[in-house]
């Protein structure tokens, strides 16, 4: 007798369903015992009935990004601290083997195309880039150096395109607009024309897109030049000059094409520094040519000037812009406060049910509150969001804090070719006391409807 | 090149339905056509702050029953940190949607922490 496998005959269309209390799917009792004997642990991830945890990928050092070649073979990229070391690997049933290293850590994201891998490294110490490595040699090409990412925010994506076009994200290197230390500022992408507001901090007064110690001057302009900050930014895949896709983005830490479409999360504003802002979300936006997103102005397509933004120790105090090139458009969806919405990629059909959503890892923050450590979908065409895979229990956070075995920082997601699969990039044990080897590679899988004929 | 052990991933064996513990708790389905609107307006002006109900920025709001007339005041005043959301922000039909909306979490609460 042949087994069947017969693929789910219920189409979840939106997001909708909750995770079930039974992280890693339904199995046999005897078996989930014996699991919960050895660490970490898929059994304390909770997902909706019908899906399945695996663990697939284990001490890994501070991974940031997957991506699928040709003939199953599953490449991570190590690692996303400024300290490194950076390490493309090969992920196979077996373990890891390293095939190359490199510097301009971190290393943020990595895709695949067409016999090549790409790779955005952040360059938080020696500039940003995007490098291109050709299977099966591994040759590197560097497609783009000396992107702006020795501030705060660091060189992220890449997402390759069918046309050949590489688009890669570039952070700001302030929190808002105001360098609070020498060796930051920000490089508009346009030029731009300052209000003239100016912030005191270390006994000196800076402004916008200015090196710290350089007040502005209403009616000053700041040439705008390429490579920029706060930017989608796009190169052939076989090098040249770099072009600006959109502006006017804080972190936009993850990228991803749907149907040709171009998403990308971003990451709010803090309350932090000499213009700190209070309460702005992460975003999902939908990325439109040439279109400028709003900072270091607006927050979710609403203007800071908002009071909003000044509660609690926000002060924002009005625009730094004395004009804006447009009015921001809204974002797709609201992402939670602080809660680091990064890597994220859209299903394949409906082999993993969600047809035509979202899946975003939210990385995570401690303050006010535990946020984030988890993955949510998103319907893009109404904004909703609903919890996909999140650590057991009724508050999220880490694994470590939560004295679980799950997540424990969700960095990136992607699905397998088949669509059938959501691989989670768990970045392992950061913050304060980062943990080497403490990072991991989760995959949840549809489960198919098994029958004998 | 350096080979690293990794944990394998784990056999798991293939479950009937019969296996399976259906969730308790069901899922917040608005019922309401105002309760659609109010979730889709929720998720664009609360959910940030109070994801999914939960803690976030802001406090719970799926632990405690609160009259839909208190969250409309609150929604239109504000309290501590939270900004007040005025007409130019939201209509008193936009803001009875959400309040209506917030509602329904609460009536989920109790069945989804039994399973949590």
């Amino acid at each position: 007798m042949r087994a069947v496998y017969v693929a789910s005959v219920i189409v979840v269309a939106g997001c909708h369903q909750v995770p079930s209390p039974r992280g890693g799917g339904a199995i046999p009792e005897p078996a989930e015992k014996a699991a919960r004997a050895t660490e970490p642990s898929p059994f304390d991830i909770d997902v909706p009935d019908g899906y399945r945890v695996e663990l697939v990928g284990d001490k890994l050092t501070y991974p940031t990004g997957i991506a699928f070649g040709d003939k199953g073979r599953i490449f991570v990229i190590e690692s996303g601290s400024a300290n490194g070391p950076a390490r493309l690997l090969e992920l196979t049933p077996q373990g890891t083997t390293e095939l190359a290293t490199g510097d301009h850590v971190p290393w943020t994201g990595i895709a695949y195309r067409d016999g090549a891998l790409y790779v955005a490294e952040g360059g938080e110490r020696d500039g940003g880039r995007i490098v291109r490595f050709d299977l099966p040699d591994l040759k590197q090409t560097v497609l783009v150096d000396n992107l702006p990412s020795l501030g705060d925010h660091h060189t992220s994506g890449p997402v390759v395109a069918s046309d050949g076009w590489v688009y890669f994200g570039q952070g700001t290197a302030t929190n808002s607009g105001i360098a609070d230390r020498p060796e930051q500022h920000d490089i508009p992408c346009r030029d731009v024309t300052l209000a003239g507001t100016n912030f005191e901090a270390g006994g000196t007064s800076t402004g916008a897109y200015l090196p710290f110690g350089t007040p502005s001057e209403k009616g000053q302009v700041i040439k705008g030049q390429l490579p920029c900050s706060g930017a989608i930014m796009r190169v052939k895949n076989t090098g040249g000059p770099v072009e600006l896709v959109a502006w006017g983005f804080r972190n936009p830490a993850g990228l991803a094409l749907d149907n040709g479409a171009l998403y990308a999360t971003d990451n709010g504003y803090d309350t932090r520094g000499s213009r700190p802002v209070f309460g702005s979300a992460d975003m999902l936006w939908k990325v439109e040519m040439s279109h400028w997103y709003g900072w270091p102005d607006f927050s979710e397509g609403r203007p800071l000037t908002a009071s909003f933004y000044s509660e609690g120790d926000g002060k924002p105090r009005g625009f730094l812009l004395a004009d804006h090139p447009e009015r921001p458009r809204e974002p797709r969806a609201y992402l939670p406060v602080h809660s680091s919405a990064d890597g994220l990629d859209f299903t394949h059909g409906e082999a993993f049910g969600y047809p035509g959503s979202a899946f975003i890892a939210l990385f995570g923050d401690m303050v006010p509150a535990p946020v984030g450590f988890e993955i949510v979908c998103v319907d893009p065409r109404t904004g909703d969001i609903a919890e996909f895979a999140r650590n057991h229990g009724d508050k999220p956070g880490p694994a470590s804090l939560k004295k679980q075995r799950g997540f424990e920082r969700p960095v990136a997601v992607r699905f397998d070719p088949s669509g059938r699969s959501l691989y989670v990039v768990d970045f392992g044990v950061a913050g304060a006391e980062p943990q080497p080897e403490s990072g991991r590679i989760w995959k949840i899988t549809k489960e198919a409807h098994h029958a004998d004929d | 090149m350096r080979t690293t052990e990794i944990l394998v991933a784990l056999v798991l064996a293939s479950c009937g339905a019969e296996q399976r513990i259906e969730p308790e708790a069901p899922e917040v389905i608005p019922a309401t056509r105002d309760e659609t609107r109010g979730k889709h307006l929720f998720q664009k002006y609360c959910y940030q702050c109070h994801p999914g109900g939960n803690q976030g920025l802001g406090p719970a709001l799926d632990d405690k029953p609160i009259a839909e007339a208190a969250i409309r005041t609150q929604i239109r005043t504000g309290v501590g940190s939270m900004p007040s959301f005025g007409e130019d922000w939201l209509s008193d039909d936009q803001v009875a949607e959400i309040a209506e909306y917030v509602t329904t979490l609460h009536k989920a609460s109790p069945a989804r922490t039994a399973y949590r």
